[in-house]
């Protein structure tokens, strides 16, 4: 089931066209929105919560069209800003109660349910501090805290890790995957950091210049055509490759003991014939899997198509 | 780090989300609750209320000082009392003061939203751009109004109860509906242009200058026009019309040409009746008679909807360039 359904959407800011015809469904489950900068990711979240109206096309978010329903979808969607972002004056249980009540929370709820969503954000001590005095991190963490407030079935999570130092970004990227994964929270984040979208996400959509380039489980980018094998073995072994060569397979040595082998047929095929060359060569195989390739050379493939 | 006996767990909101709808309420009390956090309105509104208070002495002590009178006379300064005109000298005098209350709590609600990008936090929320207008706008009038009428209510309580013999109640009927229209007059209109100088800007403290500049470059020029005023007059001459509309051409004038026009009065100088003669007012030299209620009615909302609408117009959640 998908909680959001976009069909030939167009955004434009006068004369320059942000996305052009972008059509996708976003599922359910943990879904990255990657792409350089400028592709038209934030434009797209924009235009899912009503900020931008489209020029054309048509989009509906939790089964709620994006033109007429913009405010029963922000009510049931939490928004993580790319900027830092909060109400002035506040410490961060009134901040983030305020934002529950914005979203329809009664009072005495929503600041039950604030200490509550600090808790789990780790900002249970600093909970009464001015949010203006915190630290990058925490503001990021802040943001996330406001936008889980209300309970949202989706979230949307604008580069979750601007700005954060490698401890801090561990952290965000664990609460993003926590929340996203087994607690009912539908989450869309959008960034350009590969390992982070590899690290939490399950699905990307690779926008680029306001087009869908690619979409699927980030394992089906990753693999490659022809189901090429990684074979590892004990020492370096030349004459194990000329051998295979000679049976019509291509290899590539990937390191000194790592050699990627290409051949005609099933996996299984592939596998029977590495097994008996190895053997006819007397070389120890020590490793045998499906090659895959980075997420990044997938990303980078895709934006040269 | 969070506390050890925390349930760190997360769990689902499933308790009650109200429609979308009144959105702007949650605004407007959160925004009061941030104003009279600030201490400095308290001596403000005090001072704002100081004439008042003079007024009650003057009057015990003027009541004192008629103990002389024979059994079944009136007290003769009580007498010449225009009750009205001490409302709106009231009014007048409290305009410095509530102008800083409004620099207080008022420039900045917009402003600093827009140094915080707080705009995000509230149009990513069910809140639409005239529910956040509506709040901010609630948040400024609200307190203003009430420190404008809190006072001028119980001076009327204190006036109805002890000088109905002198008129205070026959002079005007209707002065207690007057003085409920009077005390929206301040919050109305510096709530508006405080929203429309504030959205303008990304700091409030910018914001706060830009009005303190307008409101003291008008409160001069004012000043000027009744210098001319006064002059004219001691000469023995008369003011040419175009200075007496000028003088109302700031933001305190505006208000309290308003003030005249509601309560029916051209006003007279503070103490007058004190030297009152057979006409019942003082020299009052330097009173300028209520403008053209037309032009100045007109010109207040004018400016108030000017201000909101320029306010509406960049109240954005999204940087649009195009």
């Amino acid at each position: 089931m998908s909680v959001a359904q976009i069909q030939n959407l167009t955004v434009r800011y006068g004369s320059f066209t942000a996305l052009n015809g972008f059509s996708c469904d976003i599922p359910e489950g943990c879904t990255g929105l990657l792409g350089p900068n400028g592709a038209g990711k934030t434009t797209l979240l924009k235009t899912l919560l009503g900020f931008v109206q489209p020029a054309g096309g048509s989009a509906n978010v939790l089964g709620l069209d994006i033109r007429s329903k913009g405010k029963e979808i922000r009510q049931r969607i939490g928004l993580m800003p790319e900027q830092d972002c909060h109400i002035p004056g506040m410490s961060a249980v009134q901040f983030v109660s305020y934002a529950g009540e914005l979203a329809g929370m009664p009072g005495d709820q929503a600041l039950r349910r604030s200490h509550e969503v600090l808790e789990y954000c780790g900002l249970g001590e600093a909970r009464y501090r001015n949010v203006e005095t915190y630290s990058t991190g925490m503001k990021q963490r802040i943001k996330l805290a406001q936008a889980l407030v209300h309970g949202p079935k989706l979230l949307l999570l604008d580069e979750p890790t601007n700005g954060l130092d490698p401890a801090g970004r561990e952290d965000m990227l664990e609460l993003v995957r926590s929340v996203s994964h087994g607690k009912g929270v539908n989450v869309l984040v959008s960034s350009h950091l590969l390992p982070d979208i590899e690290r939490v996400c399950d699905r990307i959509i690779v926008v680029m210049k306001g087009e869908l380039r690619a979409e699927g489980t980030i394992r089906d980018l990753k693999k490659l055509e022809g189901h090429p094998v990684d074979v590892e073995l004990r020492d370096p072994s030349p004459a194990f490759a000329e051998a295979l060569i000679a049976k019509g397979a291509s290899v590539e040595p990937a390191r000194a003991t790592l050699y990627r082998v290409q051949a005609a047929g099933t996996p299984d095929a592939v596998a029977a014939m590495v097994l008996q060359t190895a053997k006819e060569t007397g070389t120890q195989v020590r490793g045998f899997t499906l090659a895959q390739r980075s997420l990044e050379e997938a990303f980078l493939e895709v934006l040269r198509a | 780090m969070a506390s050890p006996i925390a349930d760190l767990t997360y769990r689902n909101y499933d308790g009650p989300l109200e429609p979308p709808l009144y959105r702007w309420w949650a605004i407007a009390k959160a925004s009061m609750r941030l104003s009279i956090k600030k201490k400095g309105i308290y001596p403000l509104a005090f001072l704002s209320a100081c004439w008042y208070l003079l007024l009650l002495i003057v009057f015990y002590f003027i009541d004192m000082a008629a103990q002389g009178v024979p059994l079944g006379q009136k007290n003769p300064i009580l007498q010449q009392i225009i009750w009205k005109d001490q409302f709106l000298n009231a009014f007048g005098v409290s305009q410095l003061a509530l102008f800083i209350i409004a620099l207080l709590i008022g420039v900045g609600a917009i402003a600093n939203d827009n140094r915080a990008n707080a705009l995000l936090v509230y149009l990513s929320k069910p809140v639409t751009r005239l529910d956040y207008l509506i709040g901010k706008w609630l948040g400024i009038f609200v307190p203003i109004t009430l420190i404008v009428g809190v006072p001028m209510l119980v001076f009327f309580g204190y006036c109805t109860m002890s000088y109905q013999d002198y008129g205070f109640l026959t002079e005007d009927p209707r002065l207690f509906f007057k003085l409920l229209l009077l005390m929206l007059v301040p919050g109305f209109f510096h709530a508006s242009v405080a929203l429309g100088i504030s959205s303008m800007f990304n700091q409030g403290r910018l914001a706060g200058a830009a009005y303190a500049g307008l409101y003291f470059m008008t409160y001069f020029f004012s000043g000027a026009m009744k210098i001319v005023h006064i002059a004219s007059s001691e000469d023995g001459g008369t003011t040419p019309p175009i200075v007496k509309t000028l003088f109302y051409c700031s933001i305190d004038g505006l208000q309290i040409a308003l003030g005249k026009l509601i309560l029916g009065t051209d006003g007279s100088d503070p103490f007058s009746f004190a030297q009152a003669g057979p006409g019942r007012r003082g020299p009052n030299i330097s009173v300028i008679p209520a403008p053209n209620p037309t032009l100045f009615i007109g010109a207040f909302f004018a400016i108030c909807i000017l201000s909101m609408f320029i306010a509406w117009t960049r109240i954005r959640a999204v940087e649009v360039v195009a």
